[in-house]
């Protein structure tokens, strides 16, 4: 097993199996600010949103040592089905909430943004031309919508390439999944190809697959530490006008903060970026509707960081609103 | 306590704690069907399980691509499971050492200890690839995602059980019973064969049965490895989509869609009546076996 694999590995399973327990340690002398909130949060859902969520769940223990917060992955749907249902008390949920889900009950408010990126194996045949002119949405909608066997050549315009495109997709019910079917006119259940569970299986199938492509969410295609795409993993351009070359302004993929700036200036169409949820059954009260507050107070202090984009301030504003 | 009333009151527990079990299986039947009604009430039976469109936006639930999946995974993975099984079986109990027999016995413990996840990690990082370069050999275009990585892992996770059971059982045959053939002239394959295994026939099918059983529900691992695509499989290199992966996988859109409950629950119906039909139609092989042997 080569190193990095190794890495995507572990994480894979850290991740897949991860129940991230934040224990009160207990005794007088770790209460800061003089916090007396008691009590448990329970929060599970999209991978998208675990990362940061993670991160919020860290902090605002801190400020809060009674206070334990249990996070776990498992795609937006468990996340809605799971809140809905009553067995956590936030949902995140990667994706529009659906009328159904309105219907049995479901409050949300928007506290991040980030996007779905479609990626393919950075050896892959023509990945020298894909930097150039990019992929128009109608070989996406060809690759995932009507499930066309394209070669490199035909995709990308890469002479002598007969080697076919490997399409991969998500098999839990996730956001990734239901964004990027949007983007393409469609639903989750519509997308073609071979479907890996979890926003990391999907990256480490699209990693060892020199054909293969895929989606991932920003944090997911980039490395946290290095801002650069995951190792094997290039993230494909998209022509946005679909004139078949990338233009300056279409060019934005070499790091994370570039792609992140193009997502909040709206460069990047919408979707496949999205508004990141948080669901629950009920209008929230006591200490989860305060968790909320917070995140939508000086929690959005550690978007930034964390790899994610800020909503606009009035967005904020109107989901404080919601809240209150 | 008198030593009447401590028996009576253990009467009573074991009697409580059976019934309890039996009627927790009726419940769980029960419940399953109940929540059913919603999507047997739109579409009948029959185009439930033989219709192969998978389209719960447009309210078509076939499930039989998911049947069909299930049946070539843990039919494959019995195919390549069963034989290894039996020889390692075999040699732990009639040939090894007992040195060797006491060191292989903790391993097998292990690996049945290793939970699911763990093997579907080791699937995705060795077996997928393995398999890839095996189909891109026999000509065939596939991601390794297939079938066959399913089936080779699910064997792999049912080594333990059949192992360990089938070991236990031919031990059991009396050593006079060895002792005999062997006093015959005949060698240990010989005895081994004729005598051991005659003998010991329904146990090994019952320890067959029992990884069966095993490899009809394991869900976690087979998912991260087999691809997951509602298609009627044509060879070992197609991904499938086996019924427990389906439930796991969609649990998440439950709530979101219109009848999309009801349809995975009558999904998990069809999973227990099949392991529930699969169980009786074996109890009667048994019986007609140890008929055939008394």
């Amino acid at each position: 097993m080569r190193p990095r694999e190794a890495q995507v590995g572990v994480a894979f399973l850290a991740v897949a199996m991860t129940l991230v327990l934040l224990q009160s340690p207990g005794g007088a002398a770790r209460r800061s600010a003089g916090s007396t909130k008691k009590g448990r949060i329970r929060v599970s859902g999209a991978w998208a949103l675990y990362p940061m969520m993670v991160r919020w769940a860290e902090e605002y223990h801190k400020l809060n040592p009674g206070v334990r917060i249990d996070v776990s992955a498992g795609g937006a749907g468990k996340g809605a089905t799971d809140a809905l249902s009553g067995m956590v008390d936030i949902g995140m949920v990667s994706r529009d909430i659906h009328p159904e889900e309105v219907k049995r009950g479901g409050f949300w408010v928007p506290v991040v943004k980030d996007a779905v990126l479609p990626t393919a194996n950075a050896g892959n045949p023509a990945a020298k031309e894909l930097v150039k002119t990019g992929l128009k949405r109608d070989t996406f909608v060809a690759l995932w919508i009507e499930g066309k066997s394209l070669t490199w050549a035909e995709a990308a315009g890469k002479p002598k390439s007969g080697d076919p495109i490997r399409v991969y997709t998500r098999s839990d019910a996730c956001g990734a999944a239901e964004t990027w079917a949007k983007y393409l006119g469609k639903n989750q259940e519509d997308l073609q190809g071979v479907a890996v569970y979890g926003d990391p299986g999907l990256a480490e199938a699209v990693q060892r697959d020199r054909l293969g492509v895929g989606f991932n969410n920003l944090n997911y295609a980039y490395d946290t530490t290095t801002n650069k795409p995951v190792p094997n993993l290039m993230v494909i351009p998209i022509d946005i006008n679909g004139d078949g070359k990338l233009s300056r302004s279409e060019s934005f993929y070499q790091n994370r903060q570039a792609v992140k700036k193009a997502i909040a200036d709206l460069v990047y169409p919408s979707p496949p970026a999205r508004d990141l949820n948080l669901l629950t059954k009920g209008k929230p009260k006591g200490l989860t509707r305060d968790f909320l507050l917070w995140i939508l107070g000086d929690g959005q202090k550690y978007v930034d960081e964390a790899g994610y984009i800020e909503l606009p301030k009035q967005k904020i504003a109107e989901a404080i609103k919601k809240l209150r | 306590m008198r030593r009447e009333t401590k028996d009576s009151l253990a009467a009573g527990l074991t009697a409580v704690a059976a019934v309890f079990c039996v009627v927790l299986a009726f419940g769980i039947a029960v419940a399953l069907l109940a929540k059913s009604q919603p999507i047997l009430a739109t579409s009948s039976v029959g185009r439930l399980l033989l219709g192969s469109g998978w389209h719960p936006m447009r309210r078509e639930f076939g499930l039989l691509p998911f049947i069909v999946g299930t049946l070539w995974v843990s039919g494959l993975s019995m195919a390549i499971g069963v034989p290894i099984c039996l020889l390692t079986a075999i040699y732990i109990s009639e040939y090894s050492h007992r040195r060797i027999r006491s060191l292989a016995k903790p391993l097998l413990d292990l690996l049945a200890g290793i939970p699911p996840v763990v093997f579907g990690l080791w699937g995705v990082l060795a077996v997928v690839p393995l398999v890839a370069k095996l189909a891109a050999r026999a000509g065939a275009a596939s991601t390794g995602y297939s079938i066959l990585a399913g089936g080779i892992v699910l064997a792999i996770m049912i080594f333990p059980i059949i192992i360990s059971v089938t070991e236990e059982v031919l031990r059991k045959v009396p050593i006079e019973a060895r002792a005999a053939s062997l006093a015959l002239g005949a060698t240990r394959w010989q005895t081994t064969k004729h005598v051991v295994l005659r003998a010991a026939l329904p146990g090994v099918f019952a320890a067959i049965v029992l990884g069966f059983s095993r490899a009809f529900g394991e869900t976690m691992a087979v998912l991260m490895v087999v691809g997951n695509v509602p298609i009627l499989p044509r060879s070992l290199f197609d991904p499938a989509y086996p019924l427990p992966a389906l439930i796991a996988n969609n649990y998440g859109e439950m709530m979101s869609i219109p009848l999309y409950d009801s349809a995975l629950m009558f999904a998990a119906l069809v999973l227990l009546v099949v392991v529930l039909l699969f169980n009786v139609a074996a109890t009667l092989v048994l019986r007609r076996l140890e008929k055939r042997i008394a």
